[in-house]
């Protein structure tokens, strides 16, 4: 039994009606968009989640007490970041592959600063304290704080993992180009790479208010 | 196209003869039968079976009308043996598919609009009402009447009279139903949700948990009495009945506390059976001096320290064979405010915990 | 040699691969609880007298779930293109093997892993069968006769979900097999990842298997909370299966939806495709965004059990109905993922069978995207009576019946296209009108649960029980058994013994009106679902009987389908080409298939369906233009 007749020439590496380079950059673009549009409903659920939980009868809206200027800066931060992917991508349509490769690491230090702005200081999984200028270095949010917690451990932890597979794609990515890989003309693995990273960000830019900004700020509830 | 079916005149007229036929013999003699709703014992249920005939019928005419033109079609136009003919290359009729677009969107909103008159008379409050305080917990149901200031694990109801239903759970969702007054309503930890009818009926029936709640979620039913107001006035007086604790001997408090919170204790029954059955946690028949082994392999004797501790903090030590989180953890504060509300009203102190020990110490095999 | 193939398949070696990497995943955060001194937390499992916590036990899980798929080479090209390292895609058995060995491994070829699927979802469906069969006999007396609570509770939350499984197996066997044959494509758009989503719901069916033995659970496939947050280990290993189907749910999706975007033939504009991709692609829009809000709700509710976030446990603030939402949110489109590949199959079927092209095929086409848009409107039907506002009651309950409209579409058209036709009765067709009748049967029952007067009653009930098996059966597994018989000569070359086809389907279908009917009677004289044990009083006995009796007709039925798939696939003669006559594009090429499907690549140059029109011609195979 066999799904398939085995080919005339019995070359077990026989090679089937070749499908074109520029198919395959459609479909690969075409599949990565709707790979983003069904994380779309990912962040969303969680975003309508957090304006479920974080109501209060009284208050109304309510978010988080959390270290404004902490937040400010991780994400500025992170939209630098996104200017220097856009300029890495660029230089690698113009065959700079230097500026390309330093464009990629400028990135991925940003979006490493992001993260450790996240997890080891908002997050502070490490259980430290500190202030710069007056300001709290250290997030005091625990997972045991309620709902004001599990919502926010829970939006910042998925952006979070996504920016760090995106920093393991840009270091790939990275890697190859170092390599020789790519070209002008086919470089599907730097544009994919960047318009992961630019949706990434894209996504904190809604976070952030979410987490930062809307509604009255509450210890615990 | 038109002129082919002109002549096939014939077979429309026996199909749509047979669909009349079709659905008043599905109606009356299959679907009649076979759907059969219970005793209706509430006012609500009558504006609901209205609707649920109303949906037969259309069941009906539906089934009737797909069923009877399929196989019309299988009997009248198979291929004959031999007939290697094609069928009329017929593509479709953007006329009949209108048709048979926009009927069913009339239908649609008709039993739409239908729907809604009908749950807006469901919900409506009437101005007699009597409250009801319904609180579920895993596997219990205990009823509490503010206005009558009596409490009782069964759902006594005068006849006629309209309730309202203010319901909570204390664990994890439950559902309030009773099949023969045909309203459901779940109960929501954390949140009070409501639910109203007037039982017409007078009798015996059951609410029946219709949420899955569990282990015992199959057995978690209460006896439901609709009775007449002059003997829903006597079941008041006798319930009103305050229970002189100082007249009880331990093993009497250690009973009561056993028994349903609606009849004053702490619902220890609906997981400790005293018939030896196993229930949610082990049974309390021949409990004291058992041994028993533990999740984490030990084995220990009961006795009066290991039953307090397992009261206290039931997850400490989980007999083998039983699930750690099913029971309650909040027995310390409990016990405190009920004890202390006995010595302020009876004048007595009393320690629930061996109560409940010198009462398992008489259950034995 | 056979059993060296056998003992390094990819199943082989992905189990060990799972089990490695759960113990590795559970050793490691057991470490770190022990250098931090943490108490055991959660359920706990006593693993050869170690006390594991279920933090470590869901960490190992996971762990385990990328194990299997390491050992069984599914990631081995990406990890190779991390590197740099050229990846050409391979083709064929591996070397000195026989060909049947690729059933067995990671294979990229879109027919291999089609009908991967396929017979894994048979076996599925066994599985979960068997659960039923043995719940059903407990339920065929009342009291309690050989299953505890425990263990009933258990048997159906495991049936439920392992269905469900199954037939999201079914869908991706028949999408991935049809797809890429009925649009003229050598394979689909993203093969390597067409080959991630097949393995990486095997490992998911594992866990779910698994949570029975460390506990199960007794949340029912819906896994409401607070419930799930209580109930024992098992239900972690449930939610994370569930959630990991996710993955395959969504990686398969996008992929069909991008081959058919992307990969048409020639001529073949969307209004010219077989009728069954449409189908496919309507249920692939539903497939890739709603599962997302799932997985949320199966984290969260992970989450709060290991590692004690707070989402839904009123206890810190949480929302229970919050939960449901999320839930339904996918749950309910993804009833539609299960019938529009089935309700595919009855379309594209009935005009070879009946000889008359398919009745009003743009309506039909235009009707699934019409089921799978309103389907994301009416997710709170399942809801009417968990508390939720009152005001949302009424506007889900109208969108709610106006799914019954594409559908009436579909039902319509079906029956105006068996009007006049030359219909002939082989397996396959008879599969199709059982599925018409049953999936109608399924459908008429819907409505009066959609609304709320009629659903107050019915919510919970077995009438609920009845109607979800009326359509799941009519919209998916007798489509699904249609279709297995129907492109069993394409799959294997040989045709099935129709003899045994005919008795399936004998047993199958008057076997499924009773227990379907059955069910909705004893639902509505009151009922409950989810109960090891019922009341005699509700007059319901006898008909229990029946249900249980027709459960195990059917049961034997579906172990007759088996038996002639393995046993014919040796001994019955070999297939003509097109033995149904088809005008579809894949029968025009010989069976099984060729690795590339068309050697040469057709052009669409007419209707798919124009049976009854003397030569008229749908594709023309066009020699390949060299230099092109
Ligand atoms: C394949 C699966 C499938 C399909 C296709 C459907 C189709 C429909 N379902 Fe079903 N349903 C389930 C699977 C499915 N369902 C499952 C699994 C559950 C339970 C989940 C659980 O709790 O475990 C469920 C539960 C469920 C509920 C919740 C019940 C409860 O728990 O209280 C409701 C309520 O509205 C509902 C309604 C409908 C409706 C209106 C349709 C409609 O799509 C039906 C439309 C079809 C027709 C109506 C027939 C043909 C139409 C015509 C001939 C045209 C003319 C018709 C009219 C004018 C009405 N379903
Ligand atoms: C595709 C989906 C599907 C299918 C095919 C079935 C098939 C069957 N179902 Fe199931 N069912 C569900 C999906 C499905 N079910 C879901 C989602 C639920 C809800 C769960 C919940 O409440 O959460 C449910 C719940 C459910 C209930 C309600 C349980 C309860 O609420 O307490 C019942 C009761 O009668 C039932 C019965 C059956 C029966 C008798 C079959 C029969 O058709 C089965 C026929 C048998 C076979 C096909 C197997 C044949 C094989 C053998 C006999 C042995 C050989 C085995 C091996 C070699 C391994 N099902
Ligand atoms: Cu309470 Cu089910
Ligand atoms: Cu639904």
């Amino acid at each position: 039994m066999g799904a398939v007749t085995t080919p005339s020439h019995h070359d077990s590496h026989a090679h089937g009606p070749e499908i074109s380079w520029e198919v395959q950059l459609k479909s690969n673009r075409l599949g990565l968009w709707l790979f983003m549009f069904s994380e779309v409903f990912l962040f969303a659920a969680l975003l309508v989640a957090r304006f479920v939980l974080w109501y209060d009868a009284d208050l109304g809206i309510v978010r988080p007490e959390l270290s404004q200027e902490l937040g400010l800066v991780t994400t500025v931060i992170l939209l630098f970041s996104s200017f220097f992917m856009n300029r890495a991508e660029m230089a690698m349509e113009y065959g700079d592959r230097k500026r390309f490769l330093n464009g990629l690491l400028v990135t991925a230090v940003l979006g490493t600063l992001f993260f450790i702005g996240v997890v080891v200081m908002e997050w502070n999984i490490l259980g430290l304290q500190g202030e710069l200028f007056g300001i709290e270095l250290f997030g005091h949010l625990k997972p045991a704080d309620g709902v004001i917690s599990g919502i926010f451990f829970a939006m910042t932890g998925m952006h979070a993992l996504h920016v760090l597979t995106g920093l393991i794609f840009i270091m790939v990515v990275w890697n190859n180009g170092r390599n020789g890989h790519y070209s002008p003309e086919k470089h599907w693995g730097v544009e994919a790479c960047a318009i992961y990273w630019h949706y990434v960000d894209v996504v904190w830019v809604f976070y952030y208010p979410a987490l930062y900004l809307i509604g009255t700020a509450v210890h615990a509830m | 196209m038109e002129g082919r079916y002109m002549g096939k005149n014939k077979h429309l007229i026996i199909v749509a003869v047979l669909i009349v036929l079709t659905t008043l013999a599905l109606k009356f003699l299959v679907f009649g039968p076979m759907f059969q709703l219970p005793v209706r014992a509430s006012a609500e249920g009558t504006l609901i079976d209205t609707m649920f005939q109303g949906h037969f019928w259309m069941i009906s005419f539906l089934f009737a009308l797909i069923m009877v033109i399929m196989l019309y079609a299988v009997v009248v136009f198979r291929r004959r043996p031999g007939d290697e003919t094609e069928g009329p290359h017929v593509h479709g009729s953007t006329v009949l598919e209108i048709i048979w677009t926009v009927v069913p969107v009339v239908a649609v909103i008709g039993f739409g609009v239908w729907g809604t008159v009908t749950l807006g008379q469901l919900l409506e409050a009437k101005p007699n009402e009597m409250v009801i305080e319904v609180t579920g917990k895993q596997w219990q149901w205990s009823f509490s009447y503010p206005e009558q200031d009596v409490k009782s694990p069964q759902l006594y109801l005068p006849v006629n009279q309209p309730v309202v239903l203010q319901m909570t759970s204390q664990d994890v969702l439950h559902s309030f139903w009773v099949p023969e007054f045909r309203v459901k309503q779940d109960l929501v930890p954390g949140r009070t949700t409501t639910l109203r009818f007037t039982p017409t009926l007078a009798g015996d029936y059951k609410v029946r948990c219709a949420e899955i709640c569990g282990l015992e979620h199959a057995n978690m039913l209460a006896d439901v009495r609709v009775v007449s107001e002059t003997e829903f006035a006597s079941w008041v007086e006798e319930r009103s009945v305050a229970i002189q604790y100082a007249d009880l001997t331990p093993e009497q408090r250690g009973d009561l506390w056993h028994g349903a919170e609606g009849d004053g204790g702490f619902g220890c029954n609906s997981c400790h059976s005293i018939d030896g059955s196993t229930g949610a946690g082990p049974t309390w028949l021949g409990l004291y001096g058992r041994q028993e082994t533990l999740t984490d392999g030990s084995t220990i004797t009961v006795d009066e320290e290991y039953i307090r501790n397992s009261i206290l903090h039931p997850n400490d030590q989980i007999v083998s064979g039983f699930n750690r989180d099913v029971m309650p953890q909040n027995y310390e504060e409990l016990f405190a405010a009920k004890q202390a509300e006995i010595l302020a009203s009876d004048g007595i102190e009393i320690d629930i915990i061996a109560d409940l020990i010198a009462y398992i110490q008489t259950l034995e095999e | 040699m056979k059993l060296k193939i056998w003992l390094t398949s990819a199943y082989v070696r992905g189990l060990v691969g799972q089990l490695v990497g759960t113990l590795l995943g559970i050793g490691f955060i057991e470490a770190i609880r022990g250098a931090m001194g943490l108490e055991p937390t959660g359920a706990t499992f006593n693993l050869f007298g170690a006390i594991i916590a279920e933090p470590s036990f869901v960490f190992g899980a996971i762990v385990g779930v990328i194990g299997f798929l390491l050992a069984a080479g599914v990631f081995t090209d990406w990890l190779k293109w991390m590197v740099g390292k050229e990846t050409p895609l391979h083709h064929g058995a591996p070397a000195g093997k026989p060909e049947w060995s690729r059933y067995l491994n990671v294979d990229v070829n879109h027919k291999v892993i089609g009908i991967q699927y396929g017979y894994t979802s048979i076996l599925v469906l066994l599985v979960g069968g068997l659960f039923a069969i043995l719940f059903r006999i407990e339920l065929a007396q009342p009291g309690m006769q050989w299953l505890t609570n425990d263990q009933y509770n258990t048997l159906f939350s495991a049936h439920g979900i392992v269905m469900i499984a199954s037939i999201l197996l079914g869908v991706g066997a028949m999408s991935n097999y049809l797809v890429p044959l009925m649009i003229g494509a050598s394979d689909m758009a993203f093969p390597r990842m067409n080959a991630f989503s097949y393995w990486v719901g095997v490992p998911s069916v594992v866990l779910i298997l698994a949570g029975m033995a460390v506990g199960g659970w007794d949340t029912g496939w819906v896994g409401y909370a607070p419930l799930s947050l209580r109930a024992p280990l098992g239900v972690q290993l449930f939610l994370l299966g569930f959630w990991l189907n996710g993955f395959s749910s969504i990686a398969s999706a996008i992929n069909i939806i991008v081959t058919t975007v992307t990969m048409r033939a020639k001529g073949m504009s969307w209004f010219r495709m077989p009728i069954f991709v449409w189908a496919a692609v309507a249920a692939s829009l539903i497939q890739f965004t709603a599962t997302q809000t799932v997985g949320v709700a199966l984290m969260m509710s992970i989450a709060e059990r290991a590692i004690g976030l707070n989402f839904f446990s009123p206890v810190g603030g949480g929302n229970p109905i919050l939960y449901q939402h999320l839930f339904w949110f996918y749950s309910h489109p993804v009833v539609y993922v299960f019938v529009l590949p089935g309700l595919g199959v009855i379309s594209e079927l009935l005009p070879v069978f009946t000889r008359k092209p398919l009745f009003g095929y743009k309506w039909i086409a235009l009707s699934s995207l019409g089921i799978a848009l309103v389907g994301f409107l009416v997710w709170a039907h399942h809801m009417f009576t968990s508390g939720m506002a009152d005001a949302l009651r009424v506007p889900f309950m109208i969108s709610t019946m106006f799914v019954a409209v594409p559908t009436g579409v579909k039902f319509f058209s079906w029956v105006a296209t068996m009007w006049e036709g030359k219909m002939s009765f082989e397996t396959p067709m008879l599969f199709v009108l059982g599925a018409i009748s049953v999936f109608l049967i399924g459908g008429i029952s819907g409505p009066i649960l959609g609304t709320i007067p009629t659903d107050l009653h019915l919510h919970d009930s077995y009438w609920v029980v009845g109607h979800f098996h009326a359509t799941m059966f009519g919209g998916f597994v007798f489509p699904f058994f249609a279709a297995l018989y129907y492109w069993y000569p394409k799959m294997t070359g040989r045709m099935y013994k129709e003899s045994l086809g005919k008795l399936h389907f004998w047993l199958m279908t008057p076997g499924f009106w009773v227990m379907s009917f059955g069910q909705m009677s004893v639902g509505i004289l009151g009922m409950r679902r989810r109960i090891a044990d019922y009341d005699p009083l509700l007059g319901i006995e006898r008909t229990h009987v029946l249900i249980t009796l027709a459960a195990l007709v059917i049961g034997w039925s579906v172990l007759i389908m088996v038996y002639n798939f393995i046993s014919s696939a040796r001994t019955q003669e070999v297939a003509a080409r097109n033995p149904w006559r088809s005008r579809s594009p894949e029968w025009q090429i010989p069976s099984p298939a060729p690795e590339f499907n068309y050697d040469v690549p057709f052009e669409v140059v007419g209707d798919p369906y124009d049976y009854g029109l003397a030569d008229a011609a749908y594709i023309q195979m066009t020699p390949a233009v060299s230099g092109d």
